[in-house]
């Protein structure tokens, strides 16, 4: 019976006490990332905000690299003509990958050690999953039309479905097996 | 709950070693006879709760590398190998083992499982193949390995019974017709087959019918798209059991929770909706007569002077982060020790019982599994459904195996997430992030191109997974030395593994016929075996890597005589007659088949003959007087 | 004035004015021909469908790894409510009867009135929060049971006063009717939707065959909601052989109370067991009143929300086919179901497209308008294979 099943709290919860929270990010700095996140990903701000992740993923990144060389990188990307391909100097072009990484993934990567090292981090230089909700809402899953493994399930059988574009198939055998199957 | 010190001293009928699938079917079936059971469970059993299975699902969404045991946490008191405890070697020859398995053989052992309520059925892919009749006698067929002292007809009742418990969802009419599979007249599973990939059908449409050459036999061997049968929910087949249908079975642990599979594509390690069988499940349907205790690791199997096993010595620990235990012993009737291959194997060796015919943790086999992969001309969907939905099967028979190992060539359906770890690696490559701070960065794409890029390549993904069947080899063994223990001063196991030459050539075929299957795809194959890997080695004129498929085989292997098997076709000891080893460990053989289906079968058939033991030890005997001679025997009129 | 409840002591709401939308009710009086009754379980189909969206709307308004809890006991709620939908499809299904889904007269607007009621409680789309679950606390709350209707030959002047009274209606009227009509259960046995169709979600479809399958049925729809007469508990133990449940009413009532029933508490007492912790704001806040009208032309929120209601409309029309002669079609409404979730997650994710309801906290949100366009498009699309209906229904 359900009663007293207690749900909460919510798993990895138990691994450390909730920190206070950090003190919300404006709006506009929300949208700012999120106009330079479609430029990195190739998705527009519809979906990078359908994630649920934005101001998350902000937070990640100042955590990670510190407020100023953040805002350096806005400065760099915006004068490069919202292009990152035409970022110029070794910081600029590897917090775009980072960036793009993360969104991608729902991971924040390992910087390049000299970059690491330019920025006088004060944290460990190592890959991790933003949460756990970062990892299902990744992009990459949508870049081919699947859903996370593990979450999103589309529903009985859609793997038997053909993905846009292609023609529907029968199933192996079914025509060998047609008569006398019965169904 | 019962707590683990709080059974010390007592006496059951059974007591049931681990808490995984084949333990946890034995527990069901003698409880539901009347008999009043304990299971002893080394590891911990927050995974039967819901809040643990949610705990386990954000573990896994976490981790950065989901390999079958990233949901489950670690537990220091009853620890579990990682397939990631298989690293290069430094100077890049080869490999060095970390963690719980000591290995010191030529090849790595790059097989896992897990200790918790469960076991390593919560994290197994959920495939349900039989066993093939020839699989029964290889070495009488083929000239390899061992044969079973029992065959595929003394197992069909039990195969059945097994894929009730288990709740298979396939076509028998397939099975049948494709791979030549006896059943009961009239006999379908449970629930219809589990959809095809459209991965599937795209390789049906384009080679069902077409041949490739063994480059052994120099035949023919065609190629046919054949459904897998699943331990999954699927549609309940109105037809089963005379006409009766079926229930599937819910999730453990929250009430009326649980359905078809919906897709979630992460059956290995988790399923989400517990669409996959798992013995919780069944757990949740035992009877009181059934305890189950945790945390509690069987450190010896205790034996009287007599032989008969009297009962075991468990460590009871509180906390899995703190490996302190205070022991205790338990005493039962009969002793199952259902804990793993390789832990069954370690305890006996513990123990020093059941090993007369020192056949005790020989024979360690497992399916290596050979993976290739390329790109497909066009989208096929990756990354849906099952891990597998279907196989070519015709690999796995004929007198081809009298010259190289058979293999089940098994259709995957997770574009090359094992071959290659996609689709992480995927974004990384197009990003120019190498696997180390310390190496150069290459270019990267951004925007558009990033996302289309990433979409053609991996939605292309195609990849096959090989799995050979492995040949018993005495060799290949776990042994234990008192120099190498666990934090609860348990030996660990001691592995020495190889592959022989009849699997290497086995893969020599297969990866021949890999080429072939491309080729005639029009695909672009991407395999590469890169020398520094682990599990690399060289065999006629080509380099492999092989990976474990967690099918641990063989370690207290079933025979005909006392004298080269440790048990009997009941999986009795043959020097202990109320021992019984139950598990894959008793196999002799284990063909081209996930091995689950047939452990399961196997378990059930000793049931039968636990449960006979039990009547004769509890039948109450009659005293008659001694019939005097001289005297007439009264006699019916 | 404030609207309040006698036996449960809710109180209504006060922040909707609009006028609300009103179901289509039957007049108050017992079902006296098989055409009437029909048409009593027509409007039951229309009473169960519409407390769906309301439900789906709390549920994945409901912030990632918040309120699980409160995430589980909606989606338990949910597909119970989608049980009773089906039994009652099968019911109509039973006595000849032809239900009715993909038809805009079906699908009410929200927020709508709660039907079968004197009193005026808007149901509407909230998110996440105390008010969403005092909306469902007012569907399911029991009843005292009122009298029904009399047996004369005009309609009754009285008026319905509870969900409860009108299915104690359709009971009375089934029973008195297969007394008269032996013949009354002579529906194609086809139009059936069983339990390899719909299983283990709180409950298993079944076909109604006779009066004690419809009767069977009733007791399932009334309990789930209520709970077992003077109990806490759903009737699936002794109907499924399931493990028991807390009714949604007291479901509700735990979230409300933030605190679970103990094994000895009663409607009467009260939640007195361990404590349930509710995060309520960790919702994403919406507009209850949302149309798509609101959404400016052209906007990514606009095609999003217009692409849900397209989406929405054919979910109802797979519905309405599988309760009419193809079951196998609920098995690709399914997938259709879950494409409607993750829309919907990406809508309430989104910032409001006005600035003024963006800068307050206000997300963007579903709004589950059905008119006879988008059916039409909907029914275009399915035609060109969208989805892959025909391939999902096909499966075994």
């Amino acid at each position: 019976m359900t009663t007293g099943v207690p749900l909460t709290p919510t798993a990895l919860a138990s691994a450390a006490m909730p920190e206070a929270p950090p003190p919300a990010l404006p709006d506009r700095d929300v949208e700012r990332f999120v106009e330079l996140s479609v430029a990195l990903t190739g998705f527009d701000a519809f979906d990078l905000h359908g994630t649920g992740m934005a101001r998350f993923y902000l937070r990640t990144v100042l955590d990670q690299i510190g407020d100023q060389p953040y805002h350096d990188f806005e400065t760099a990307l915006e004068q490069a003509g919202l292009d990152p391909e035409k970022l110029q100097g070794e910081v600029a072009q590897d917090l775009a990958r980072a960036i793009a990484h993360l969104w991608y993934l729902g991971v924040w990567p390992p910087l390049s050690a000299t970059v690491h090292a330019e920025l006088r981090r004060q944290v460990a230089n190592t890959g991790f999953t933003a949460s756990p909700e970062a990892y299902v809402q990744g992009l990459v899953w949508s870049a081919f039309h699947g859903h996370p493994q593990g979450a999103k399930a589309p529903g009985f059988g859609t793997w038997a479905a053909p993905p846009p574009g292609a023609p529907e198939l029968p199933p192996p055998g079914r025509h060998r097996r047609q008569a006398g199957d019965g169904r | 709950m019962t707590r683990a010190r709080e059974v010390d001293g007592h006496r059951y009928d059974v007591i049931v070693v681990g808490a995984g699938m084949a333990g946890t079917l034995v527990a069901k079936r003698l409880g539901d006879q009347g008999w009043r059971v304990l299971v002893l469970e080394a590891g911990t059993k927050t995974l039967n709760t819901w809040p643990g299975h949610l705990d386990a699902m954000n573990t896994f969404y976490s981790s950065l590398i989901k390999v079958p045991n990233a949901p489950y946490r670690a537990n220091t008191a009853a620890p579990s190998p990682s397939v990631l405890d298989t690293l290069p070697a430094k100077d890049g020859h080869g490999y060095r083992s970390v963690g719980y398995l000591v290995q010191d053989g030529p090849l790595p052992y790059g097989t896992d499982y897990l200790r918790a309520d469960g076991g390593t059925g919560m994290h197994w892919l959920g495939l349900t193949p039989r066993m093939l009749p020839q699989d029964f006698k290889v070495r009488t067929e083929f000239g390899y390995g061992r044969d079973w002292p029992i065959g595929y007809d003394d197992l069909q009742h039990y195969y059945c019974e097994a894929e009730r418990e288990i709740g298979v969802a396939g076509d028998t009419a397939e099975q049948a017709e494709a791979i030549g599979l006896p059943f009961p007249e009239g006999y379908v599973f449970p629930m219809h087959e589990i959809p095809s990939s459209y991965l599937d059908r795209v390789l049906a449409r384009e080679l069902d019918g077409k041949s490739v050459l063994d480059r052994y036999t120099q035949q023919q061997v065609e190629l046919q798209v054949v459904n897998t049968p699943h331990g999954r929910n699927s549609t309940p087949n109105q037809a089963y059991d005379g006409g009766r249908g079926f229930r599937p079975e819910s999730a453990a642990g929250l009430p009326n929770y649980g359905e078809r599979c919906v897709g979630n594509s992460s059956c290995t390690p988790i399923c989400p909706v517990q669409a996959k069988y798992n013995p919780l499940k069944t757990q949740e349907r035992w009877n009181r007569k059934v305890t189950l205790v945790d945390r509690a690791v069987v450190s010896r199997v205790l034996v009287a002077d007599n032989g008969r096993i009297t009962g075991v010595e468990y460590q009871a620990y509180d906390d899995p982060g703190t490996p302190v235990a205070t022991t205790h012993t338990v005493e039962a009737d009969i002793v199952v020790v259902a804990a793993h291959a390789i832990e069954t194997a370690r305890l006996l060796l513990a123990s020093e019982v059941a090993n007369s015919s020192d056949q005790v943790g020989r024979n360690l086999m497992d399916h290596p599994v050979m993976l290739t992969w390329g790109l497909m001309p066009g989208q096929i969907g990756p990354f849906r459904g099952p891990g597998s939905t279907s196989g070519f099967e015709k690999f796995r028979m004929g007198d081809s195996r009298k010259k190289h190992a058979p293999w089940r060539l098994v259709i995957a359906n997770w574009g090359w997430t094992w071959a290659a770890g996609s689709p992480g690696s995927d974004v990384a490559d197009l990003l120019g992030i190498p696997d180390s701070p310390f190496k150069p960065r290459g270019k990267a794409v951004y925007g558009n191109q990033l996302r289309e890029r990433l979409g053609d390549r991996i939605g292309r993904q195609v990849a096959f997974q090989f799995e050979l069947e492995q040949d018993a080899q005495p060799g290949n063994r776990v042994t234990i030395d008192p120099r190498y223990r666990d934090a609860l001063g348990n030996c660990r196991p001691i592995l020495n593994y190889d592959l022989s030459d009849h699997v290497k050539k086995g893969m020599r075929a297969a990866l021949d016929v890999s080429h072939q299957i491309f080729q005639l795809l029009g695909a672009d194959e991407r395999t590469a075996y890169p020398s520094d890997a682990p599990s690399y080695f060289q065999y006629d004129g080509a380099g492999y890597t092989f990976q474990g498929a967690g099918h641990g085989c063989g370690t207290h292997v079933m025979g005909d005589h006392r004298h080269n098997s440790v048990v009997d076709q009941w999986q009795r000891s043959w020097d202990h007659a109320n021992l019984y080893l139950v598990g894959c460990g008793s196999m002799p053989s284990i063909g081209t088949s996930n091995p689950s289906l047939t452990m399961a079968a196997l378990a059930l058939r000793s049931v039968e003959k636990i449960h006979h033991d039990l009547m004769d030890l509890h039948r109450p005997l009659v005293l008659r007087p001694t019939p005097v001679p001289g005297y007439a025997q009264p006699r019916e009129a | 004035m404030t609207t309040r409840d006698l036996l449960t002591g809710l109180t209504g709401f006060t922040d909707i004015e609009a006028p609300l939308a009103e179901l289509e009710q039957p007049p108050f009086e017992i079902p006296r021909t098989v055409p009437k009754l029909r048409h009593f379980l027509q409007a039951a189909l229309a009473l169960e469908f519409l407390t769906i969206p309301p439900y789906l709307t709390a549920m994945y308004t409901i912030r990632p790894e918040a309120n699980r809890e409160a995430w589980y006991a909606l989606r338990a709620v949910v597909m119970e409510e989608m049980l009773h939908m089906t039994l009652v499809a099968n019911m109509l299904n039973a006595v000849g009867g032809k239900p009715v889904v993909a038809d805009p007269e079906f699908v009410t607007d929200y927020p709508a009135k709660l039907p079968y009621a004197r009193e005026r409680v808007p149901i509407a789309l909230r998110n996440f929060g105390r008010e969403a679950v005092k909306t469902g606390l007012w569907i399911e709350r029991p009843e005292r049971m009122e009298d029904l209707p009399g047996t004369g030959e005009e309609p009754d002047p009285r008026g319905w006063t509870s969900i409860g009274q009108f299915y104690a209606t359709i009971r009375e009227g089934l029973v008195r009717l297969a007394e008269r009509h032996p013949d009354l259960f002579s529906g194609d046995l086809a139009h059936q939707i069983g339990p390899e169709d719909f299983y283990n979600s709180g409950g298993m479809a079944f076909p109604v065959t006779d009066l004690a399958s419809a009767l069977k049925a009733i007791e399932v729809i009334a309990e789930q909601g209520e709970g077992v007469p003077g109990s806490i508990y759903n009737p699936d133990e002794r109907l499924f052989g399931q493990a028991r449940e807390v009714a949604h009413y007291f479901r509700f009532m735990e979230i409300y109370e933030e605190r679970r029933y103990g094994p000895l508490d009663t409607p009467a007492s009260g939640p007195t067991g361990p404590a349930m912790p509710v995060d309520w704001a960790a919702a994403y806040r919406i507009d209850p009143e949302a149309k798509v009208s609101d959404y400016p032309k052209g906007s990514q929120v606009r095609a999003a929300a217009e692409q849900f209601n397209l989406v929405y409309a054919r979910l109802l029309l797979l519905l309405d086919r599988s309760f009419n002669g193809e079951p196998k079609q609920l098995q690709a409404a399914v997938p259709v179901m879950l494409e409607l979730r993750d829309l919907a997650w990406q809508l309430y994710a989104n910032p409001h497209p006005d600035p003024a309801k963006a800068a307050r906290g206000v997300h963007a949100s579903a709004t589950f308008e059905i008119t006879r366009a988008e059916l039409t498009a909907a029914a275009a699309e399915l035609d060109a294979g969208v989805g892959a209906a025909a391939l999902l229904a096909a499966l075994s």
